[in-house]
């Protein structure tokens, strides 16, 4: 039988799990964004679907050397640039190179960004963005 | 057939509580297995316009409505997030089959007729008539006329199974069933 196309681990990383972003805002009413996910791939190319608890997709978002993808809500948009569809899809941009690093428990710098690794094995990570304001703070818990 | 167990359901089943087990299965990517991942706990409605989903494997989760606010709270988050329960239309379908006040009024929002019986169940089709919903279609499966099944299956090709067991219907349930309060220490948000 064929070979199967054997890919190095990494590159096709997985998690799932539920993500919490919120965003203080001085001004206005702390803003949240929270939903189930599945995130593949690297950052050169990949996917994160964002879920309902009741397993219904909201949105998928689809990036490659090529370019970005981003479907909700029956509707598809395209874009070459990736932070520009995940502002659109959660509110406030997202270091997703950095993700990956840090969800393989690699410290990555992520301008403005700092991330606290040390409950990985618990399957928590927290990131804390300082600028630019307003401030967010991401939490992701990974299904074990 | 199944119209007929759905609008029995309907009529008898003013409240009710069941066991569900939920299997979400993501379609299969080239070079992949599709991924399954099944959860549990316990669901109660009453009608018109409440309804609650306790999981409490793997992790625990709750989804309460109490007929104006949807919340939402994740354990391992600590995070309460609400919604005003009439912007979440198609929540899932086991809240609008349990908490529509009548057959008519899911009519309001679903396309409904008789499916093939299968597994034993009878069967319901129920099309979403929004189309930019996230869902594309719907199977309603009932073991005579109690609740059994529902079959999603949502516009990226997710398909989540939720089995109902157990399931106890009655006239209604005592009020602070469907009252929310948020734990001590979780944030509360506004999505």
């Amino acid at each position: 039988c064929a070979q199967p196309r054997l890919r190095p681990q990494n590159a096709a990383a997985h998690w799932s799990g539920r993500l919490a972003l919120q965003v203080h805002d001085a001004q206005a009413e702390d803003q949240s964004f929270s939903a189930a996910f599945e995130l593949q791939g690297s950052e050169s190319e990949g996917q994160l679907i964002l879920l309902t608890p009741f397993g219904a997709a909201l949105a998928e978002l689809l990036w490659s050397p090529a370019g970005a993808q981003l479907r909700q809500g029956g509707e598809l948009r395209e874009s070459p640039s990736l932070e520009a569809l995940v502002q659109d899809t959660i509110g406030t941009p997202l270091p997703l190179g950095a993700l990956f690093a840090w969800l393989a428990g690699e410290q990555a710098a992520a301008p403005g960004w700092r991330a606290d690794l040390s409950q990985l094995a618990e399957g928590r990570l927290r990131a804390e963005r300082t600028d630019p304001l307003p401030r967010a703070t991401l939490r992701l818990v990974l299904d074990r | 057939d199944g119209l007929q167990s759905l609008e029995a359901f309907m009529q008898n089943a003013q409240a009710g509580k069941a066991e569900f087990t939920q299997t979400v299965t993501s379609p299969a990517k080239e070079g992949q297995a599709a991924r399954s991942k099944t959860s549990s706990g316990e669901f109660s409605f009453q009608r018109p316009g409440r309804f609650k989903f306790d999981y409490r494997k793997p992790f625990a989760q709750q989804i309460v409505a109490d007929g104006k606010t949807l919340w939402m709270y994740d354990a391992d988050l600590n995070q309460v997030t609400q919604r005003a329960q009439a912007k979440v239309l198609d929540a899932t379908p086991a809240a609008i089959l349990a908490s529509a006040a009548s057959v008519q009024a899911l009519r309001a929002d679903f396309d409904l007729k008789a499916a093939p019986d299968q597994d034993g169940l009878q069967w319901v089709q129920a099309t979403p008539k929004a189309k930019e919903g996230q869902l594309q279609s719907v199977r309603v499966g009932f073991a005579g006329n109690q609740l059994a099944a529902i079959d999603m299956l949502d516009s990226f090709g997710q398909r989540s199974l939720m089995r109902f067991t157990n399931v106890q219907t009655s006239a209604s349930l005592p009020a602070d069933t469907f009252k929310f309060v948020a734990p001590k220490g979780a944030d509360v948000l506004a999505q």
